[in-house]
């Protein structure tokens, strides 16, 4: 039996068609605003490489990574010249603690062409098509493939019951990371854990007055400036900044964020100046006020400078040169 | 002559003119006023440094007076700044102007309640 395994992120990458596995870096660069919490890394964890790591348990050596927001591209065709019976597609919409093999095992005794995952609250984004689903057979038509019909039609349903969140809820996602850091679900911080539920990486600056209330986590080439509390349920990811007094509590910071000195961040999600409540999804942009932007991260910043040649900055959009970059530069859209 | 309360529009940042109207008649209002004076963001989408700057030297003004300072958010998203830069543990915030209005009009009653019919006599220095 010859399996292939297709991951597809949300469409906006800007990357075309479909490319092997090996480019992970060239994908992480992608900057389409929709990626974002797809993407970007969850206590440090790249749910990418998450689920790449299931599907090669499988034997799956062939990963296949797409951008498009179709069910069931034109493209899947190609596989079948490959010679390829089944196809594993995960889309890039949730974590899951899923046995794939089971999966696998459920869909051939099934004898159904398509077997897709869904838990109590829905679809998870995870299917095996038969090849007779996406090959050229008359018994699904042009149009069903098109339209992506042939995920309604002839499916069978996979139910799962095991640890699922739809990563791409913020409030979900914020869940997530609270099950993390409380041991709730296999996912764990990557970082050194330095006190009771306390979790950093690497390079990270903490003053001395600054105050970690765990359960939390503090990303790689993080500053926690003066007087900055952080915690319980918070993660800060990397190459943020938390500059003096500012309080930020049951959030998360995504990468390459700066949060001004002596804001609250409640129950929210932060990405540069974009600010979402947790509790209604109201988005408020803190950037024209001066109180959060992005920013360049460090690495970046001194790899420039190093090397004497410019470095594009996934998280900025934006090129960093050898000229003189300020501290907190902020980089305007 | 005084009045229960006063509600002033917060100006847009592009009006530099109506900035300049609104804190002086902010200053009348916190002198006249009986009450509260209700600053009201209804129509701001967002607020950028000048509005904070401009709220800052509102409250500023507000302090050690007996008029207080209430705000209206009026979104949603105005309300998550106002809270994000602290504000509503200095002043307080409505969501709505009813809402704002409903809660004075509760407090002015409940102080003329407690109003004492005569007037309390401060204890003379010996």
């Amino acid at each position: 039996m010859e399996l292939a395994a297709v991951v597809m992120v949300p469409s906006g990458l800007g990357f075309g068609g479909e490319r092997k596995s090996q480019a992970f870096a060239t994908i992480t660069s992608g900057t389409g605003q929709a990626l974002r919490s797809a993407l970007l890394p969850i206590l440090g964890n790249d749910v990418l490489q998450t689920w790449t790591e299931r599907i090669r348990k499988v034997g799956v050596q062939d990963i296949w990574l797409t951008s498009s927001g179709k069910e069931a591209p034109p493209a899947l065709g190609q596989f079948v010249k490959q010679g390829i019976e089944r196809l594993l597609m995960i889309k890039l919409k949730s974590y899951a603690e899923m046995d794939l093999d089971d999966l696998v095992r459920f869909h051939c005794q099934s004898g159904s062409p398509v077997t897709e995952v869904s838990d109590s609250r829905g679809r998870l984004g995870i299917s095996v098509f038969d090849q007779l689903a996406f090959s050229g057979d008359e018994k699904f038509s042009a149009d069903d493939k098109k339209s992506g019909n042939l995920m309604n039609r002839n499916c069978t349903q996979y139910p799962f019951g095991g640890y699922a969140k739809r990563i791409l809820s913020p409030r979900e996602r914020q869940e997530l990371i609270g099950d993390a850091l409380t041991g709730a679900c296999e996912m764990r911080p990557a970082g050194e854990q330095i006190a009771e539920r306390v979790w950093v990486g690497k390079d990270v600056s903490l003053a001395q007055s600054a105050k970690i209330i765990g359960p939390s986590y503090i990303g790689d080439r993080a500053i926690v400036a003066a007087g900055a509390t952080i915690g319980p349920f918070t993660s800060v990811e990397r190459d943020c900044i938390v500059d003096c007094g500012t309080m930020v509590e049951r959030s998360t910071v995504l990468p390459s964020t700066y949060l001004g000195a002596g804001l609250l961040i409640r129950r929210a999600l932060v990405d540069g100046g974009q600010l979402e409540d947790l509790e209604d999804g109201t988005v408020a942009d803190l950037q024209p006020a001066g109180l959060a932007h992005r920013v360049t991260p460090r690495k970046l910043r001194r790899q420039a400078f190093n090397n004497d040649t410019p470095i594009f900055s996934p998280d900025c959009n934006a090129w960093i040169g050898t000229q003189f970059v300020p501290e907190f530069q902020q980089v305007r859209p | 002559m005084t009045t229960g309360r006063t509600i002033l529009a917060f100006p847009s940042a592009s009006e530099f003119g109506s900035r300049r109207i609104f804190k002086r008649s902010l200053r009348n209002a916190l002198r006249v006023s009986e009450f509260s004076v209700i600053v009201d963001f209804t129509g701001h989408g967002t607020l950028d440094h000048e509005d904070i700057d401009l709220l800052l030297e509102c409250v500023a003004q507000s302090t050690d007076r007996d008029t207080q300072l209430e705000l209206v958010a009026g979104s949603r998203a105005v309300r998550i700044v106002l809270d994000v830069i602290r504000i509503s543990s200095l002043v307080r915030v409505f969501n709505s102007l009813d809402e704002a209005l409903t809660q004075s009009q509760m407090v002015a009653s409940k102080l003329a309640r407690n109003v004492p019919a005569v007037p309390f006599e401060l204890p003379r220095s010996a």
